[in-house]
């Protein structure tokens, strides 16, 4: 213990390293280590004994090193001593978090031992404290089932155990292409800010791996004339071809209803527009009919003052008649003046009181004699 | 003697290959299996990434859903050092067992898919009713030859944490297919897409296609003010924009194990939620309306009886002197 370096003594302090406990547990270690090597003398071919290996770490829970051990033992039978050193050294440092994160494995259900022990522990709450709270409290809490368990060191083990030597391959090997910064995403339920996120991080990694690969001069871009099998086959792509292009026509079509639809309603407003516009313009060259008529009946009477007079002018300058307004109403008015325009026709000929009280044909002066006499017959021959 | 010079020939060419490389070859093989009770969707899922991954063997369906160290020794039966296993429960939850076969580790993962793409069919849903995308779905308009090897393109949020790391390893193992397997093909025209959001691993796969530098985004580029020196050193490169092959779906890790289907627990999430406790949840909830609604019956009537609002039970009203029946009676 004395010969540890001081960086390495400052960490165990940190850590809370019981110095004289992990004395301990080295001993027991060491005694295991002879155990296991006796009776794990072939432990590839007995896969039995290995399964009790297992179980007795997990049940002796403090030994969470034992486990990496028996790992190492069954991974290379050879497992010469130094090598076992090697994988301990940077353990020793991290044994208290070694011990609170097997115990977890193993305790599995009682919690409250462990809650004290570790920083993130102490967030997790067991359910069961929690069962007295009001629903509308337990609404806001998120309901973990389980307490951590995150053996880093092992995982970092695993890892090594496994890990292909990215660095020393060339890329053409593994082909794979890590973000130079963790590509964030805000919201995850925003499908199109997701995706977009998705796509960005796959086009540079596309654009990155060309690049690289064409360094390694392996071909990347598929020739024109190279045809194999692919993995969605060709009758599954005119499927897709298909519902695309139905999908397009179907657009197209609801957008022209939509047009139609927009252009009927507008259509009615038009002709409406357009019958008061007629109409107007009808009562507009009829005032102006009207007021031609006055002026010239009584044109003295009337258009005496400037404005009059100028107003005369501007209308026989604007009412110069052009050939159809010439002939249009005025001859129609004409018309139906003569012939009548509309109304009832029957009985328009026969009298009525009106007519019958009318004397203005009737002259006594030609019921008295007023009259000259016919001449007679032989006077109206003479004078022939 | 051809048999001999073969024989000859192929020992030779071993002993060159080995020292030749130096290094550890890249040599993977994935075992592709599910258990019993799969859905359509999910047998499709498993078909396509299978044809994705060229150096993957498909297997029957297992029968147990318990003994999954038998997986073991089928992997060690079809020389492949990796396992993928698609395990069902209640025909509707997919849980994606990966594991490095002999010695481990083992990763299962909760698969699930949390929202389309498409926006019409974009009203929420609870992730645990939302099915799996497969190829078979006719929006991905993506294609890819068979067994081109991918490119993967990692979230850098994967090297952050140690569990992350493995399972960024796992995925490199399984996914990336090796470079010299059986029926892989020469040119590179898919990119696999592995990002970590809200805990989860969103997986896509993306077709590379590439196109001439079209003249309209060269005037483009000319009409803008800054025109970008790189663009005209490598004129002749075309340009990569990506069309999604499919399929798609999200994971999430549940649990890490050190051995193969055994071992020791390395990690843990505590934030996975099991679909059955959702989903028990819910009916809870359902039932707790009813329940709430009963209750409430019930105290009413005691505050009725409790103001003497009832012939039978509860308080009796005090009698009143003064009242019309006792005035008359």
């Amino acid at each position: 213990m004395v010969t540890k370096s001081k960086l390495k003594m400052a960490l165990a302090a940190d850590k809370g390293v019981d110095f004289k406990k992990l004395a301990l547990k080295k001993k027991e270690k060491v005694a295991k280590k002879s155990k296991s090597k006796k009776g794990g003398d072939q432990p590839k071919a007995n896969g039995k004994k290995v399964e009790d290996g297992w179980e007795d770490v997990e049940e002796e829970s403090d030994a969470g090193e034992e486990a990496k051990e028996a790992a190492e033992l069954i991974e290379d039978e050879s497992g010469s001593d130094e090598e076992e050193e090697g994988v301990d050294k940077p353990m020793e440092i991290d044994f208290a978090g070694i011990d609170e994160s097997d115990s977890d494995s193993s305790a599995g259900e009682n919690d409250q031992e462990n809650d004290s022990e570790d920083e993130e522990d102490e967030e997790d709450i067991p359910m069961s404290d929690l069962e007295d709270l009001d629903d509308e409290e337990r609404e806001d809490i998120i309901p973990h089932q389980r307490l951590t368990i995150n053996n880093t060191v092992a995982l970092t083990a695993a890892l090594k155990r496994i890990a292909l030597p990215v660095s020393k391959m060339s890329f053409s090997e593994h082909q794979s292409i890590t973000t130079s910064t963790p590509v964030s995403i805000p919201d995850v339920s925003d499908d199109l800010n997701r995706e977009l996120a998705f796509y960005a991080q796959s086009l540079s990694a596309a654009q990155e791996a060309r690049k690289l690969l064409k360094a390694e001069g392996i071909p990347f871009t598929r020739p024109t004339d190279y045809f194999a099998e692919m993995v969605k086959a060709d009758e599954h792509m005119a499927k897709i071809k298909a519902k695309l292009i139905d999908e397009a026509a179907g657009k197209k079509a609801s957008a022209e209803a939509r047009k139609q639809r927009d252009l009927k309603k507008f259509g009615k407003q038009v002709q409406v527009a357009k019958l008061q516009e007629r109409d107007k313009e009808r009562k507009q060259t009829l005032d102006k009919i009207k007021v031609l008529k006055r002026k010239r009946q009584g044109a003295d009477t009337e258009a005496t003052n400037e404005a009059d007079m100028f107003d005369v002018a501007l209308e026989d300058e604007t009412s110069k008649p052009s050939r159809k307004d010439r002939q249009g109403p005025n001859k129609r008015a004409k018309k139906d003046e003569k012939f009548g325009h509309g109304g009832k026709k029957r009985f328009k000929k026969s009298g009525d009181a009106m007519s019958s009280g009318d004397l203005s044909g009737f002259s006594s002066k030609k019921m008295k004699g007023g009259a000259k006499q016919r001449p007679g017959k032989a006077r109206r021959a003479g004078k022939r | 003697m051809a048999a001999v010079y073969k024989s000859l020939s192929k020992t030779n060419g071993h002993k060159e290959e080995g020292p030749a490389n130096g290094v550890k070859k890249n040599k993977q093989r994935v075992l592709i299996l599910s258990s019993r009770g799969i859905t359509y969707r999910h047998r499709h899922l498993l078909n396509d990434l299978a044809s994705l991954l060229p150096h993957s063997r498909k297997d029957a369906k297992l029968d147990t859903k318990s003994k999954l160290y038998q997986l073991n020794e089928l992997a060690e039966l079809y020389n492949c050092n990796n396992v993928f296993f698609f395990e069902a429960r209640k025909g509707k939850d997919l849980y994606l067992w990966i594991s490095k076969a002999p010695n481990g580790p083992t990763v299962k993962m909760h698969m699930q898919n949390c929202t389309s793409f498409h926006s019409h069919t974009s009203q929420k849903q609870p992730l645990t009713q939302n099915p799996v995308h497969t190829m078979e779905e006719l929006h991905f308009t993506g294609n890819c030859l068979k067994g081109s090897r991918p490119i993967l393109s990692f979230d850098a949020s994967f090297d952050k944490e140690p569990h992350l790391r493995v399972l960024k390893e796992l995925f490199l193992h399984i996914f990336g297919v090796p470079k010299g397997a059986r029926k892989a093909k020469p040119f590179i025209d898919h990119v696999m897409g592995f990002t970590l959001a809200d805990g989860k691993i969103w997986i896509r796969n993306y077709q590379i296609n590439e196109t001439e530098p079209s003249k309209s985004t060269a005037v483009s580029s000319d009409a803008e003010p800054k025109p970008k020196p790189s663009k005209s050193s490598n004129s002749k490169e075309t340009e990569i924009s990506l069309v999604e092959i499919g399929p798609r779906f999200v994971l999430t890790p549940i649990v890490i194990q050190e051995g193969s289907f055994g071992g020791p627990i390395l990690y843990e999430n505590k934030e996975f939620v099991s679909p059955n406790q959702v989903r028990s949840e819910i009916r809870q909830k359902k039932a707790g309306r009813y329940n709430a609604r009963a209750e409430q019956g019930i105290e009413r009537l005691a505050k009725k009886g409790d103001l003497g609002l009832r012939t039978s039970g509860g308080r009796k009203a005090p009698v009143n002197e003064l009242d019309t029946a006792m005035l008359f009676a």
